[in-house]
């Protein structure tokens, strides 16, 4: 394989650079969480100092801070309720309480929640990047065994990797990961959380989380077994022939010629999968976990904010683009020889 | 292997159906060490078919092959009767190399892992032991220099070339060309063909279906006229093709060296 073509991506790879650099300097110029809230009202700063020395609280106090813009909010409840926004961007601190600078306060706000910053890892987009790769990973490595098994000359084999695959094909993710998430514990006695231990403060999300990932990697192997096969099947007859006649056996034929030939075949429809679990990931939101859709679902309905679909969808598009670009790149390294 | 041996190779009435269709009729043949034999005749002869058989590619029908003497395989109708055990079938088929028509090489591996391949993972051979003798096989069909392309970059030629130093690595006793010069651009040929003769002349037992008559006539030992699943005639080159007995022999023989 050739190393990294430098030459022929360098508009691609000055653009990045330049992005990153305005990135730096405008994250490096962002005013801090202490300038945002220097500007507080007086009358809210009272309320402020007078928490400190009670238990109950009064003034919620946000901060969220995206790479160059960051923008805190302050909301005091009971008697007196106020409530004040500040977007800091490019050193100067700007009052959001109306108006475009509202808007781009909550869009901020939004993303970064959607995103799950300073939340856990299984929550947001970090929660939906993860277990789609997961499963798109485990799903590909499943699909090729149950692919080799449905080209099997032994009936057994191919009969019950056919039978998997009609299975998993036929029936709803959505019911899969419920039989996964309660049926299974519920016959076995156990629950998901326990697999973590009990100290875990994540160990109701990690729990839901394996079980997620346990029903989607299941069932995108039968999906992958489909590509799997149909790439193995494309493969030239004379390849197989040709092994045979060197005395190679059908393990060696498979491991070191075609599957090899097969891998760049299968890549599109890998990616096409990818992308497919990618938004399939939402239903996640049927076992308590918090991955984009559910967050934005969650804002619009208490917050009522009709805007905030938009940060999700942008996010969603930039996940596909990169990973789209990313499948792109690997195909590409997997032809040299074509 | 020092045991001796009278044929190296054998088939007694070998049959081959397709469905209904009879593709292999009745082939008897017996090959000694050294022999170099062309099997020619028109599309449609069962050619190809008789010489994927004797490496078990296609299962005959019916009939007996034997390697060394030895019964390797006996079939009749479709049905295994006896054979030798696995491993020992296994074993001899390696004595078997295969040069096919549209070379068949492993487009993802550079010219040199094509030719090392096997060696290092049938045969379990040392790495630089089989590099070493490959690069020597390379340079023996004058593609040295080519070592670490791929494939898709060399020529027909050069591609069926490098798939006979493939199939010579695994240093076979007998050596299966299916039609190998019947893809290639006709000024692409005699490369191809003087590796054969150079190959033929080094003592090598060789089994050629071709179409090349020139080559026949001065290599071959033995030429074989198969027509409609059987061989209709077979003699010296000299016999066959001054001297053809057999009408359909005639006939083929003018349509192709006339044109």
């Amino acid at each position: 394989m050739k190393a990294f073509d430098f030459k022929k991506y360098r508009k691609q790879i000055i653009a990045a650079v330049i992005i990153v650099a305005v990135c730096i300097i405008l994250g490096v110029l962002k005013p801090g969480r202490e300038a945002l809230l220097s500007r507080t009202s007086p009358e809210m700063q009272k309320l402020i100092d007078a928490d400190a020395g009670s238990s109950r609280k009064r003034v919620t106090v946000t901060y969220n801070s995206l790479l160059v813009i960051s923008y805190a909010s302050l909301s005091s409840s009971g008697a007196n309720v106020m409530s004040e926004r500040y977007v800091g961007f490019l050193g100067k601190v700007y009052r959001a309480d109306e108006g475009a600078a509202r808007i781009v306060g909550q869009m901020v706000n939004y993303t970064y929640r959607m995103l799950g910053c300073g939340e856990n890892l299984m929550h947001g987009a970090k929660l939906t990047v993860l277990l789609t790769t997961l499963t798109v990973f485990f799903g590909v490595l499943l699909g090729t065994v149950l692919a080799l098994g449905k080209i099997s000359k032994r009936k057994l084999l191919a009969k019950i990797s056919s039978a998997y695959i009609f299975f998993f094909r036929g029936t709803p993710l959505l019911i899969q990961m419920f039989v996964v998430y309660f049926t299974v514990p519920g016959i076995f006695g156990f629950a998901w959380r326990d697999l973590f231990p009990a100290s875990d403060a994540e160990a109701v999300y990690k729990g839901a989380f394996t079980a997620a990932l346990i029903a989607f990697a299941l069932n995108s192997g039968a999906y992958c077994a489909e590509i799997v096969r149909s790439a193995i099947q494309s493969i030239d007859k004379g390849q197989f022939e040709a092994a045979k006649a060197l005395g190679m056996s059908y393990g060696q034929t498979m491991t070191r010629i075609i599957i090899p030939q097969s891998i760049r075949r299968m890549i599109p429809n890998v990616s096409n999968e990818f992308i497919m679990i990618l938004k399939d990931a939402s239903l996640v939101f049927a076992i308590s976990l918090m991955d984009i859709t559910t967050i934005s679902k969650n804002i619009m309905t208490s917050e009522g904010s009709y805007l905030v679909f938009i940060p999700a969808l942008v996010i969603y598009l930039v996940i596909t683009a990169f990973f789209g670009f990313l499948f792109d790149r690997i195909e590409k390294r997997f032809s040299v020889y074509e | 292997m020092s045991e001796s041996y009278e044929y190296i190779l054998k088939t007694e009435h070998v049959r081959k159906n397709f469905g209904s269709l009879e593709v292999l009729k009745d082939i008897n043949l017996s090959v000694k060490k050294g022999e170099v034999i062309c099997i020619i005749g028109p599309s449609g002869a069962g050619k190809s078919t008789f010489l994927r058989s004797l490496n078990q590619l296609e299962k005959i029908t019916s009939g007996k092959i034997f390697i060394r003497d030895e019964l390797f395989l006996h079939r009749e109708n479709d049905h295994t009767v006896d054979r030798l055990p696995r491993e020992k079938q296994q074993e001899l088929l390696l004595e078997m190399g295969m040069v096919f028509q549209r070379f068949n090489l492993f487009p993802h591996k550079t010219v040199l892992q094509n030719v090392c391949e096997a060696p290092i993972v049938v045969k379990k051979e040392k790495k630089d032991v089989v590099e070493a003798r490959a690069r020597e096989l390379l340079s023996r069909v004058g593609l040295s220099e080519k070592a670490d392309e791929y494939p898709s970059r060399l020529s027909g030629g050069q591609q069926q070339r490098v798939a006979i130093a493939r199939a010579l690595a695994m240093n076979p006793e007998i050596m299966l060309f299916d039609e190998p010069t019947s893809a290639l651009d006709p000024e692409l040929v005699g490369d191809v063909l003087n590796v054969m003769k150079e190959l033929a002349g080094s003592g090598m037992t060789m089994l050629c279906v071709t179409h090349e008559m020139g080559f026949a006539r001065d290599v071959a030992d033995r030429v074989l006229f198969m027509a409609d699943g059987i061989i209709a005639e077979e003699g010296t080159p000299e016999e066959i093709f001054g001297n053809p007995k057999v009408e359909r022999t005639r006939n083929f023989l003018k349509s192709v060296l006339e044109v």
